[in-house]
C-alpha cells in the first residue's frame, strides 16, 4: 500500500559516491591484474572488494531513482540493473582479446551505452517522466555490470573471456581441460548475478521508512556486499588454489562480521526502543 | 511487492519523438549487424521479436500487487516482473529442452511450458479465494466479463476493488505465460543457434562446447528476458488486472521500447563472438 | 520402456519434491510477513498498532527464492566441481543458502523496524532470535528440495542447463507459484482474521491487523501454524502440479509425432485446467451468491 518514500536527505552527495564507486571499483579490479603479473591467485579477492564499492554506491542511485515512485517495488530496480549488467559484463571480458588492460574501462563505457538506452527508453518511450531516470538507469547498469566483473574476478582470479570458459577437471590424478567446468560452462555467472540482483536493492528496500538514514543504508549496502563475497570465496574452490580461497575467506568473514556488527549498532541508535522479550508498547501510554 | 505501490508516474499516450528515436536505435542495431557479422542478422530479428513477445505477454498477466493480497483488487498477489519471469523461465526450461526438435517445436514447448505454469498458478489462486477464503470472483475495472458475460457488481464486497481472478483475466494469465514463454524461448534459441556456430572456430574444439553455448545462451535469455519485463512493468505501473484493463491499451509503446532494449542487449549479446 | 519407466519415476519424484518445497516456501514467507502482506506489516504501526510481528523486507518472494535455490546450486556445483559427493555437495548448498537468508532476514526486519521509530514501533530482539530460526528451517527444506529436484532434472532427465541456471529458473517459478497462491490467504485471512470471513479487506481498513492471540500477543510464528493449514499445502500442489506435469508430458509424449505430442499434451492440460478453473468460479457464484442483491434490499426495509 502507499506507503510515501522518504529518502533520507544528507550524507554524502551523490556525485561523490558516484565518484567513489567508478575510481574504487577500476582501482581494485586493476588490482586484480597481479595475478597474472605475479602469476598467483590471492589478489582475487580484491574483486570482491570492487563489487562491494559498485554496490555501495549503486545503492545510492537506487534511492534517488525509487524515491520517485516506480509503481512497483524496489527490487525490479535490481533486476534491471543486473539483467542489463551480465550482457554489457559478458562483451567486455571478450574484449581481453584486443587488450587484458581494457576491460573494466570497456565494461563501463559499453554498461553506460545499455543503461542510457533503457533509462530512454523507460523516461521517454514509456513516458514515466522521471527526470533522473536515464541517468539512474546507466548508473545502475554500470553497477550491475562491475558487479559481475568483481564477483567473477573473485571466483577466478580472472575476468578474460578465454579464462572464464576453460575450467579443468582432475580425471585419475591428470588435469583435464573441460569447458563444462568453467565459470561460464558452470553458469556459475547465475549465481552471481542473482547475488548482485538482490544485493543491490535490498539496502534501501529493507532501510526504507520515515526514519531512514544514509549511513545505516550505506553499512547495510557493505553487509550484504561482504555477505555476498562470503560466499563467492566458498564458490572459488572450484577455480582456485586452496590457499587463495583461505585469504578470500577469512578476509570476507572479518570485514562482513564487522559490517555485520556495525549495522546492527546503527539500527539500536535509529530504532525507536530496542527492547527484549517484552510486551506490546501501545502508542499513547499504557 | 513492498511497501512501495502509490504515487506512480505513467502517463498515457504515445511520445511519438521518443518512440521515432526507439525504431531508429533499433534500425540501428540490425545494420550494425549486418554489416559486421550478416550471419547473424536473422538471430537477431529473433532476439528483437523475442523481447515483443515478452512485452506483449507481460501485459495480459493479471496482478494485483499488495492490495490483491488483502483480497483488495483482483488478480494474483506477487509483482508482475517476477511474475510475468516465473512464466517465462518456467517456458525458458521446456524451450531449452526440447531445442533439438528445432525452432517450432522448441518455441511451442516453450509456450506451453509458460502457459501451463499460469495455468496451474491462476487456478490454485482462484481456489484458494474461493475455498479457504470464501471470495468470488470480481473484477473492478469491468462490469460485465467479456468471455463469459459474467456481472461483477453485486459480486465486489464493500470498500474494495473487487478480487479473485475473474475468467477474462484466467485467460489473461495463460496468454500471458504462453507469450512470455515463447519470447524468452525464441531469445534462447536464437542466440544458442549463434554461439554454436561461431564458439568451435574461436576455440578450435567442439568439446565441452554444448555445455558453453548453453550457459551463454541461458544466462543471456534470462538478462533479457528481466530487462523485457521489468521495462514492461513500467509502463503498466505495476498492476494490470488482464486484457480487459483500460492499462492494456498502453501496449504498443511498452513494445516499441522492448524492441530497442532487446535490440541494444541483443546486438552486444552477438557482437561477444564477433571481437 | 524401461527409459520411460524411469522418467515417469523421476517426474514423481520431483513433483513431490516440488510439493514439499512449494508447502515449505508458502510457510515461510508467511512465518517472515514476506512478500505482498509485508506492506500492511509495515502500515500497522504507521496507523498507530504496534506490533510483535516480523518484517522480512527482502524482495518479492521470487526474486529471494531464485537467489537462495540459485546460490544453493552454485555452492553445489562448486563443491562437486573439487569431487565433493552429491548428496553433501547439496546439503552443504542449501545450508550455505539458508545462513544468507537468515542474514538477510535479520537485516531486513532491523532495517525497516529502526526506520519506523517515527511511529514509536520498538525492534524486539526476542523476534529476531526466535522467528528467524524458524524461517532459516522452513527455507532450508524448501531450498534443499528444489536444489534437489534441479539435479534430478539435469542428471536423471539429461537437461542440458547446468545445475546454477537451472536453479535460478525454478527458484523465481518456485516464488511466482508460492507467492500467487499463499499471499492472499495470510494476507486477509490471517493478518485481518477479525474481519468477515467471505469478503476481500475494505481499503479503509488497512493497517489494522491482528496483533493479539487467544492469549497474550500474536507471534509470527503463529501464523506459520495457520497459514500451514490452507496456503502453504496449496501452494506446494501449484508448485507440484506445475513440476509434474512440465515433467510428464514431455517425458512421456515427446517421442510422437516427433515431438509435437508434448506440445498436444500441454495444450489438453491447460484446458482441463482452464475448464476446472471456470467450475470453480461458477460454484462459487452460485452457492456464495452475490453480495447485495435487488431481492435483498427490500427485505432488509421490510425487517427495518
Amino acid at each position: 500500500m502507499s506507503v510515501k518514500i522518504e529518502a533520507s536527505e544528507g550524507g554524502m552527495p551523490h556525485d561523490t559516491m558516484l565518484g567513489i564507486g567508478v575510481v574504487g571499483a577500476l582501482v581494485c579490479l586493476y588490482i586484480v591484474y597481479l595475478n597474472s603479473l605475479m602469476s598467483t591467485e590471492v589478489f582475487a579477492f580484491f574483486g570482491g572488494l570492487a563489487a562491494v564499492i559498485a554496490l555501495w554506491w549503486g545503492t545510492d542511485s537506487i534511492k534517488t531513482l525509487c524515491s520517485y515512485g516506480l509503481g512497483t517495488g524496489v527490487p525490479s530496480a535490481g533486476m534491471i540493473s543486473l539483467g542489463s549488467g551480465v550482457i554489457a559484463f559478458l562483451f567486455a571480458s571478450k574484449l581481453a582479446g584486443i587488450s587484458p588492460l581494457l576491460v573494466p574501462i570497456g565494461c563501463i563505457f559499453i554498461a553506460a551505452i545499455i543503461g542510457a538506452i533503457l533509462g530512454f527508453i523507460s523516461d521517454k518511450v514509456l513516458n514515466m517522466n522521471i527526470p533522473v531516470m536515464t541517468r539512474m538507469i546507466a548508473e545502475l547498469t554500470i553497477v550491475g555490470s562491475l558487479t559481475m566483473l568483481g564477483f567473477t574476478a573473485m571466483v577466478s582470479g580472472s575476468f578474460i573471456f578465454t579464462d572464464l570458459i576453460a575450467g579443468s577437471v582432475s580425471f585419475l590424478g591428470m588435469e583435464v581441460t573441460s569447458y563444462a567446468a568453467s565459470v561460464i560452462g558452470g553458469c556459475v555467472l547465475a549465481t552471481i548475478f542473482m547475488l548482485g540482483a538482490i544485493a543491490i536493492q535490498h539496502p534501501f528496500n529493507a532501510c526504507l521508512g520515515p526514519n531512514e538514514s544514509w549511513d545505516r543504508t550505506q553499512m547495510c549496502a557493505l553487509e550484504c556486499g561482504f555477505l555476498s563475497m562470503l560466499v563467492v570465496a566458498i564458490m572459488s574452490v572450484a577455480f582456485l588454489s586452496l590457499f587463495a580461497v583461505v585469504i578470500s575467506f577469512a578476509i570476507s568473514v572479518i570485514l562482513w562480521g564487522w559490517s555485520y556488527s556495525e549495522y546492527i549498532k546503527l539500527s539500536k541508535r535509529d530504532a525507536f526502543a530496542w527492547l527484549d522479550s517484552k510486551p506490546i508498547r501501545e502508542v499513547g501510554g499504557e | 511487492m513492498s511497501a512501495l505501490g502509490g504515487g506512480a508516474a505513467g502517463g498515457e499516450g504515445i511520445n511519438p519523438t521518443a518512440s521515432l528515436i526507439a525504431l531508429v536505435i533499433v534500425l540501428v542495431a540490425v545494420a550494425v549487424v549486418f554489416v559486421v557479422y550478416p550471419a547473424a542478422l536473422v538471430p537477431l530479428i529473433g532476439v528483437i521479436i523475442g523481447g515483443v513477445l515478452i512485452s506483449f505477454g507481460v501485459h495480459f498477466v493479471p496482478v494485483g500487487g499488495a492490495p490483491a493480497a488483502m483480497g483488495q483488487a483482483p488478480g494474483i498477489a506477487t509483482g508482475v516482473a517476477m511474475l510475468a519471469a516465473g512464466g517465462g523461465l518456467a517456458g525458458l526450461f521446456g524451450g531449452a529442452w526440447a531445442a533439438e526438435f528445432g525452432i517450432a517445436i522448441s518455441l511451442a514447448a516453450g509456450a506451453i511450458g509458460g502457459g501451463l505454469l499460469m495455468a496451474i498458478t491462476c487456478l490454485m489462486v482462484n481456489v484458494v479465494y474461493v475455498y479457504a477464503m470464501g471470495i468470488p470472483a470480481a473484477s473492478g475495472k469491468v462490469d460485465k466479463d467479456p468471455i463469459t458475460g459474467d456481472t461483477f457488481p453485486a459480486y465486489k464486497s464493500q470498500g474494495t476493488e473487487g478480487h479473485g481472478l475473474p475468467f477474462i483475466s484466467y485467460v489473461g494469465g495463460v496468454l500471458g505465460g504462453l507469450f512470455g514463454g515463447m519470447g524468452g524461448t525464441l531469445i534462447y534459441y536464437e542466440l544458442l543457434q549463434v554461439y554454436e556456430e561461431a564458439l568451435p572456430s574461436f576455440l578450435g574444439t567442439t568439446e565441452g562446447m554444448t555445455t558453453l553455448a548453453v550457459s551463454l545462451a541461458g544466462i543471456f535469455a534470462v538478462g533479457m528476458f528481466l530487462v523485457a519485463a521489468v521495462l514492461t512493468a513500467y509502463n503498466i505501473t505495476g498492476t494490470i488486472e488482464g486484457p480487459h484493463d483500460p492499462k492494456f491499451k498502453r501496449w504498443p509503446r511498452a513494445v516499441i521500447g522492448s524492441s530497442a532494449a532487446s535490440a541494444v542487449c541483443g546486438l552486444f549479446a552477438i557482437l561477444l563472438v564477433v571481437i | 520402456m524401461e527409459e520411460i519407466l524411469f522418467g515417469i519415476g523421476i517426474s514423481a519424484l520431483a513433483g513431490a519434491l516440488a510439493t514439499v518445497a512449494g508447502a515449505a516456501e508458502d510457510t515461510e514467507s508467511d512465518i517472515g510477513s514476506q512478500g505482498d502482506p509485508n506492506s500492511q506489516v509495515q502500515l500497522a504501526p504507521q496507523m498507530g498498532y504496534v506490533h510483535r510481528i516480523y518484517n522480512k523486507a527482502v524482495s518479492g518472494e521470487p526474486p529471494a527464492y531464485g537467489l537462495w535455490v540459485a546460490l544453493a546450486a552454485g555452492v553445489a556445483w562448486a563443491l562437486m566441481a573439487i569431487q565433493f559427493n552429491a548428496i553433501l555437495a547439496l546439503v552443504i548448498g542449501s545450508a550455505v543458502a539458508v545462513f544468507v537468508q537468515g542474514v538477510y532476514a535479520t537485516t531486513a526486519y532491523l532495517g525497516r523496524t529502526a526506520s519506523l521509530a517515527k511511529f514509536e514501533q520498538p525492534v524486539y530482539i526476542d523476534i529476531l532470535k526466535s522467528v528467524t530460526s524458524v524461517t532459516m528451517a522452513h527455507a532450508f527444506v524448501a531450498i534443499f528440495a528444489t536444489v534437489t529436484m534441479c539435479f534430478l532434472m539435469i542428471e536423471a532427465l539429461g537437461h542440458p542447463f547446468p545445475l546454477p541456471l537451472m536453479g535460478i529458473v525454478w527458484g523465481i517459478a518456485l516464488g511466482a507459484a508460492g507467492s500467487a497462491t499463499g499471499n492472499p490467504f495470510y494476507g486477509k485471512e490471517r493478518q485481518y482474521q477479525n474481519y468477515p470471513f467471505g469478503a476481500g479487506l475494505p481499503i479503509s481498513a488497512s493497517g489494522d491487523i491482528v496483533r493479539y492471540a487467544e492469549a497474550g500477543e500474536r507471534s509470527s510464528i503463529d501464523n506459520g501454524w495457520f497459514t500451514s493449514k490452507g496456503a502453504g499445502p496449496a501452494s506446494g500442489i501449484c508448485f507440484g502440479l506445475i513440476v509434474f506435469f512440465e515433467l510428464w508430458r514431455t517425458i512421456l509424449f515427446e517421442p510422437f509425432a516427433a515431438g509435437w505430442g508434448a506440445v498436444i499434451a500441454g495444450v489438453v492440460i491447460i484446458i482441463v485446467f482452464m475448464v476446472i478453473d471456470r467450475y470453480v468460479e461458477t460454484w462459487a457464484r452460485n452457492t456464495y451468491g452475490p453480495y447485495n442483491t435487488e431481492e435483498a434490499a427490500p427485505e432488509e426495509e421490510a425487517a427495518a
